[in-house]
């Protein structure tokens, strides 16, 4: 028996060995070859692969039914984590020089930074101008600059307001449409059950976009940028439309009707799927977030139009929604633009995929506009037919630009926020403090800036 | 020197020229040849050892002269997101130390560390006393358990402690819910700190514990015996023996903590997410650099920023040793 085993265990242990030297040998190899780029790129005959970061739900499928379609190129997929710790693995790789992926998934607000420091290809060099006419207006002029495309959009976040059908009639409370009614019934809510909150105000910097929204949807356009008119940058956080929903939301929190919790935690979660919160405003990439993280309350959650600040009023917001970027590493532009443009693109397999699973807000034109798209029931939202609320949230979102410094910020919204929930300062100086810090630092920057 | 300094030159100096005339006579007396050939092997020797290290060398000099090196190179060059960069010597640390995101930081710091330390460092002092005076089952039991919380990773024990002070699953809020004491937000403002504290005591006093423990059983028994037929009960035995006994390891553990404590980044890094508009990006200045660099790509500021703090963390562990040097051993 032990003179059998014993050659078998050696041979193993030489295998180990030879395996673990083969592995370093690839590595080293492997380091030595990623000098520029991603290195993913085959010099020889077969198809290039295009290594791609994105944390979009479902997108293996996507994936494969590119890989599926096209011959030449191939997408490697990797999910490098999602937002902020996505961006500081970019950010970094571009720095170092190397290690960035060939298409990365950005969200708008992101793409002025990322492009500043350099790290975007222009992909209108590469032909993607030919398809400006197959995106919604608003978000092509986010991704693009004049000729300049910088990113191929993907997804939005039209805002809207999702709430439980069941606690509204519980209640008895009314669907509201200004956003004076919804302080009505949120207060009428708290008194009924003083564990339950018409919402949470999101006051963490993952909401950061979310109060954005809220003040994009009151009218305020904090900033005046172009990359190709730099250094001029105007920048208006304080203006009278911001600091009136900061005022709302601050005398909200004051009385104690609405909850405060973190976003993207657990204890966020826990409301969402318990009842503590009887209204969600969200975006259009919300229903797939919100079937996610409460699975357990499906069927009992409606879409309502965002409350207006007039009666009869017609203003939107946005919050959040991605695109795909060509970096400026890669080494195969002509093939890394081709998978940012055709991924998902106008594709209806794609599509069918983004939308039937991942639940994602199209804003592709033709998909957008589909009889398919605008019919489709939700049986999380007790087969409402909710993109009749999306879509025309969509079709009212105006121009608006971002910082190049939009990190920034969103933290020193954040922070200041954070102030005034302590009751440091008041809500109604939080505008004017981060108005001063941000022009400083923009100032600070190199930028020209105009108040 | 150390005898130099006690005994004052008149009395130190017929020694040392002993010691030195000592050493020197057996060279003297030798010849030349038998000198050189010694030479040589030393120098063999040398060369031998220097070929032992270098592969030590190699990487101490890959992976901390050179990415110091750069780092500093870095941080005497301005750059802008619009204007480009430029050398501009040492203009990045003037704006450190001005730059009120990093000095409240440090304040911070200093803050916590003034509370948190004294507390972390008596309880730890306390363990190995305890330990030291029972030798039972108990005792070791009790060592493992306050030891276990060194062994979980400090990302793993604050994702833990975020739960735990988690104002919907905590315990700590269903507790001051049943007594009705209403809601305590352990991860809002004004509690943010003693809930970091908290974690970083829970994580540290074992080990800090384990090294006073440690000094504890290399003290000579025979002292105890003197003590104890002196008429010293055991509180008295412990202030006035053991602890001055054991002061060096003491000094050792604080200088250790005050370090940690000045460069402190993983809790509160781990607890951004769930507390962000509390923990602020400039919470501590470890946190203030990594922010700087990987989300606001100023990378050349956070270089100065992380060398200033080294700069504070040297000063301020040079003066504790220096307060210390008659306790620390270290004269």
């Amino acid at each position: 028996m032990s003179s059998t085993r014993r050659p078998t265990s050696r041979s193993v242990r030489r295998t180990a060995v030879a395996a673990t030297s083969a592995a370093l040998a690839g590595v080293l190899l492997a380091a030595c070859g990623s000098g520029g780029g991603s290195g993913s790129g085959t010099t020889g005959s077969g198809p290039v692969h295009i290594k791609v970061w994105a944390w979009y739900p479902q997108f293996k499928q996507v994936v494969a039914e590119f890989n599926k379609t096209h011959k030449d190129v191939q997408v490697d997929w990797v999910q490098a984590g999602v937002g902020q710790d996505e961006y500081t693995k970019l950010k970094t790789a571009l720095k170092a020089g190397q290690g960035a992926p060939d298409v990365v998934m950005l969200e708008f607000q992101e793409l002025p930074t990322i492009q500043l420091t350099k790290g975007l290809l222009d992909m209108g060099k590469y032909g993607a101008n030919a398809d400006k006419g197959n995106y919604v207006d608003w978000a092509w002029k986010q991704a693009s600059d004049g000729e300049h495309v910088y990113a191929i959009p993907v997804d939005g976040g039209p805002m809207a307001m999702m709430y439980r059908a069941d606690l509204f009639k519980k209640y008895n409370l009314k669907v509201p449409t200004t956003w004076a009614e919804y302080k009505e019934e949120a207060a009428k809510l708290h008194k009924a059950d003083p564990n339950a909150y018409m919402t949470d105000f999101g006051s963490d910097e993952t909401a950061a976009g979310w109060r954005q929204g809220l003040t994009w949807q009151a009218g305020s356009r904090p900033y005046t940028y172009s990359a190709s008119k730099l250094p001029d940058i105007g920048v208006k956080l304080n203006d009278d439309n911001a600091k009136k929903v900061y005022e709302y939301w601050g005398d909200l929190v004051k009385n104690k009707l609405v909850d405060t919790q973190s976003y993207a935690t657990t204890d966020f979660y826990n409301g969402l799927s318990t009842g503590k919160y009887a209204t969600y405003i969200a975006a259009g990439w919300g229903p797939g977030y919100l079937s996610s993280v409460a699975k357990k309350t499906a069927g009992k959650w409606r879409v309502a139009p965002l409350p207006q600040w007039t009666a009869g009023g017609n203003d939107q917001g946005d919050w959040g929604g991605s695109s795909f970027s060509v970096t400026s590493q890669t080494q195969h532009p002509k093939e890394a633009t081709e998978v940012a443009r055709e991924l998902f693109g106008t594709s209806d397999a794609a599509w069918k995929i983004g939308i039937d699973q991942a639940y994602l807000f199209p804003l592709a034109t033709p998909t957008l506009n589909s009889e398919y798209f605008k019919d489709k029931k939700y049986d999380f939202f007790g087969g409402q037919q909710i993109n009749k609320v999306f879509v025309p949230a969509a079709n009212g979102i105006g121009a608006f630009d971002w910082s190049p410094f939009q990190d920034f910020a969103y933290n020193t919204d954040t922070s200041e926020v954070g102030k005034a929930l302590q009751g440091q300062t008041a809500w109604s100086a939080v505008n004017d403090n981060v108005q001063d810090q941000i022009t400083s630092y923009a100032a600070k920057q190199g930028f020209k800036v105009s108040k | 020197m150390s005898l130099l300094r006690q005994q004052g030159p008149a009395t130190a100096a017929p020694p040392s020229t002993v010691r030195t005339k000592g050493l020197r006579a057996p060279m003297t007396g030798s010849g030349a040849g038998r000198r050189n050939g010694r030479q040589s092997a030393h120098t063999r020797h040398q060369a031998m050892g220097l070929l032992l290290i270098t592969p030590f060398g190699l990487l101490f000099a890959a992976f901390l002269v050179a990415p110091l090196a750069y780092a500093f190179w870095l941080s005497l060059r301005t750059s802008t997101l619009v204007g480009g960069d430029h050398f501009s010597w040492f203009a990045n640390y003037k704006q450190t130390f001005t730059d009120p995101h990093f000095t409240s930081g440090v304040r911070r710091v200093v803050v916590f560390g003034l509370v948190q330390i004294p507390v972390m460092l008596g309880l730890a002092l306390l363990g190995a006393l305890i330990i030291d005076e029972v030798s039972s089952k108990l005792a070791k039991v009790f060592r493992m358990t306050l030891f276990m919380p060194y062994a979980v990773p400090a990302v793993i024990g604050a994702l833990m402690w975020g739960f735990l002070y988690s104002p919907t699953f905590g315990p700590v809020n269903s507790l001051s819910h049943a007594l009705g004491t209403g809601k305590v937000d352990l991860l809002g403002h004004s509690l943010m700190l003693t809930s970091l504290g908290n974690i970083v005591t829970w994580q540290w006093t074992g080990y800090n514990m384990i090294v006073l423990y440690a000094a504890l059983q290399g003290l000579p028994r025979e002292v105890y015996e003197a003590a104890k037929l002196d008429g010293a009960g055991q509180i008295q035995t412990a202030v006035r023996i053991k602890i001055p006994m054991i002061s060096s390891a003491m000094v050792l553990t604080l200088m250790f903590t005050i370090i940690g404590t000045l460069q402190f980044f993983t809790e509160p890094r781990v607890l951004e997410p769930t507390a962000s508009s509390v923990i602020t990006p400039d919470y501590t200045p470890n946190l203030y650099a990594y922010n700087l660099a990987f989300q606001y790509s100023e990378f050349n500021y956070s270089a100065a920023i992380s060398f200033s703090l080294g700069a504070v963390v040297f000063i301020g562990s040079y003066l504790f040793l220096f307060a210390a040097r008659k306790r620390s051993g270290l004269k």
